[in-house]
């Protein structure tokens, strides 16, 4: 199984949010975490918004991977999300941003969560995978592509 | 960055400039319609007409997308409450209120979370009392700035024909005094930048802008021209919110007199100040001006609220044997009229105090902004984060980073230590890097210097 896969649960894949900011991204975001019991949704907005403060998360292509320490965190967790309408994001190649990848690990950072980052920059830089995602519309059929697994649900 | 800014006065007019043109989507509220049409009309933002602490207009002025709230109209509880609004209706990250009256500031614990949620103050009124005091203090500086809690300066000063280093090259400055370290970071010769560099020869009459450790910019100055006599008699004339802090600030170390045209202000300044003699005129009153002995002054500030006013009694008191004179001047047009003329300082209140705004707005960890040179250059305070990795400045020695065009970077300060910068300082993480920007249209290459790459966390 790869690493994507153990930190990606298919109700943590949401599609069409239909938001108009990187703020509004980041409160949906803090919401489903807190949702799934994990840590609350004020702690994981701020971690964001302080990650993004020191330096964009996007890679370009329309692509984010907003990350984050979270205290309290006991495992590393993502989010995969696909907006309705591309927001700003202040990318590298200036193009706003129609899809995120949100990866919040706990306070002791390790190379596993780099290993998982390394993942996922790999995983959009193939343009065939970006397209695939972009059009795809089932989330099980959107786990596959990330996970390159079926879903167990 | 989405930017909601409450208050279209100076300080809400001259950030929005600022901001507009760095590529930010601005919003600007204010009551008066007449003010949002003259912006709107100068720059592209939008603007929202009504009660700027009244929730339906933030969320008109779009505060449930927003980024960053700046809440600078001139009434304090008005900022104050659009704070908490954001914070408890629209969670907007980062709330900066303008706060002018001291009393709130006895009480820092108003401003926390889960009061006012006000993330920081800012307060243009203090920055300049600092600004002016700072220049009473040393009376041969064009303008002093701390960085790094006052562990570092950056002092302007104008060479003068005399000064030992005059027609010298700049390396002298480090044989002459080979204990003290000092980095010239800008010199600016007939309003133009030159980058400095050891073979530098310095003319009368160049802009010198130095950093050196907190304890040793007086001795770098008496090497730059000869230091004047210290300051004893300061004359102010304004009674209002800043010629009243620079009187309390001064009145223990120096003989003070304050002019205010206004007889009941003028009573209440008197209860008010312990050891400032208080005297009702016109600032413009040349008998006035004669009968306290102007004549005597060491410095006379200009503070009133009016540009006119100002420019008048600091002339009239040069004219009268004044020793040095500043004037407050709010429009740009006539500080540029009167900077270099009988008016030995002209400050523009939105220039001096823009960069306490900027600093919370720019990307990065960015500790202190000064805006300088009536908004030309900027010289910053940034702290630099991750590693070789994912930094483009850690663990990289100064000559390979590659520093955008006319940037120079003057210090490093690692915690409580000053490393004058030189060639092969390596900078570390969490360091602070003082550097100095002669063209601000480079500031953005210098923030994206300093920004983390993707595997930092």
């Amino acid at each position: 199984m790869n690493l994507i896969a153990s930190i990606l649960p298919l109700a943590n894949i949401v599609i069409d949010l239909d938001v108009g900011s990187k703020k509004r991204v980041f409160e949906h975001v803090g919401e489903l975490i807190e949702g799934r019991g994990h840590v609350g949704r004020q702690a994981v907005f701020e971690s964001l918004f302080a990650r993004e403060k020191l330096g964009s998360t996007g890679l370009g292509e329309g692509i984010a991977i907003p990350h984050g320490r979270i205290k309290g965190l006991r495992e590393a967790i993502g989010a995969f999300i696909k907006l309705k309408e591309p927001i700003d994001f202040d990318a590298p190649d200036s193009k706003p941003v129609s899809m995120l990848f949100v990866l919040l690990v706990p306070e002791q950072a390790t190379d596993l969560h780099l290993q998982i980052l390394g993942e996922l920059a790999q995983l959009f830089s193939d343009k065939t995978t970006r397209e695939r995602l972009l059009n795809g519309s089932d989330a099980a059929q959107l786990h596959q592509l990330l996970t390159g697994q079926h879903a167990a649900n | 960055m989405k930017i909601i800014i409450l208050g279209a006065g100076q300080v809400g007019s001259s950030v929005a400039e600022r901001l507009v043109s760095e590529a930010n989507d601005i919003t600007v509220v204010d009551i008066d319609g007449a003010k949002l049409k003259h912006l709107q009309d100068h720059l592209d933002l939008r603007t929202v007409q009504g009660n700027a602490s009244y929730p339906s207009v933030l969320k008109a002025a779009g505060a449930e997308d927003a980024d960053m709230l700046l809440a600078v109209t001139q009434v304090d509880e008005i900022n104050m409450v659009a704070c908490k609004l954001a914070a408890t209706l629209f969670n907007i990250p980062t709330k900066i209120a303008r706060i002018r009256a001291g009393d709130y500031f006895s009480y820092p614990q108003i401003f926390a979370a889960e009061n006012f949620a006000v993330d920081f103050t800012i307060s243009p009124e203090q920055v300049l009392t600092d600004y002016i005091g700072k220049l009473i203090e040393f009376p041969e500086a064009l303008q002093v700035l701390d960085f790094a809690a006052g562990k570092v300066r950056l002092v302007a000063v104008r060479a003068y024909h005399g000064g030992p280093l005059v027609g010298h090259e700049l390396q002298n400055l480090r044989k002459n005094m080979p204990q003290v370290d000092t980095r010239v970071a800008a010199i600016f010769r007939r309003d133009r930048p030159i980058i400095p560099e050891g073979q530098t020869v310095i003319e009368a009459g160049d802009e010198i802008f130095f950093i050196a450790a907190r304890d040793n910019s007086r001795s770098v100055m008496r090497e730059l021209r000869r230091l004047d006599k210290p300051v004893k008699r300061v004359m102010i004339a304004g009674g209002g919110n800043i010629g009243t802090r620079l009187a309390k600030a001064l009145e223990g170390q120096y003989e003070v007199k304050l002019i205010d045209h206004n007889k009941k202000n003028s009573e209440r300044l008197a209860q008010e100040l312990d050891n400032t003699l208080v005297l009702i005129g016109d600032a413009t009153d040349e008998e006035l001006l004669i009968a306290e002995n102007v004549e005597d002054m060491d410095v006379f500030c200009a503070l009133t609220n009016d540009d006119e006013t100002n420019i008048m009694s600091a002339l009239l008191a040069k004219r009268k044997g004044a020793r040095k004179v500043i004037a407050l001047i709010n429009r740009s047009s006539y500080v540029d009229l009167v900077q270099s003329g009988q008016i030995d300082i002209a400050i523009s209140p939105a220039q001096a105090t823009i960069g306490s705004l900027l600093t919370h707005v720019r990307r990065g960890d960015i500790a202190v902004v000064h805006s300088l040179r009536r908004g030309a250059a900027e010289a910053l305070e940034m702290i630099a984060h991750g590693d070789r990795k994912t930094s483009k400045v850690v663990g990289r020695r100064i000559e390979e980073i590659d520093l955008p065009k006319g940037t120079t970077i003057g210090a490093v300060v690692r915690k409580e230590e000053v490393l004058i910068a030189h060639h092969d300082t390596t900078i570390e993480s969490n360091d602070h890097v003082i550097l100095f920007v002669v063209d601000k249209r480079m500031v953005a290459k210098v923030e994206k210097l300093f920004q983390v790459g993707l595997g930092f966390f």
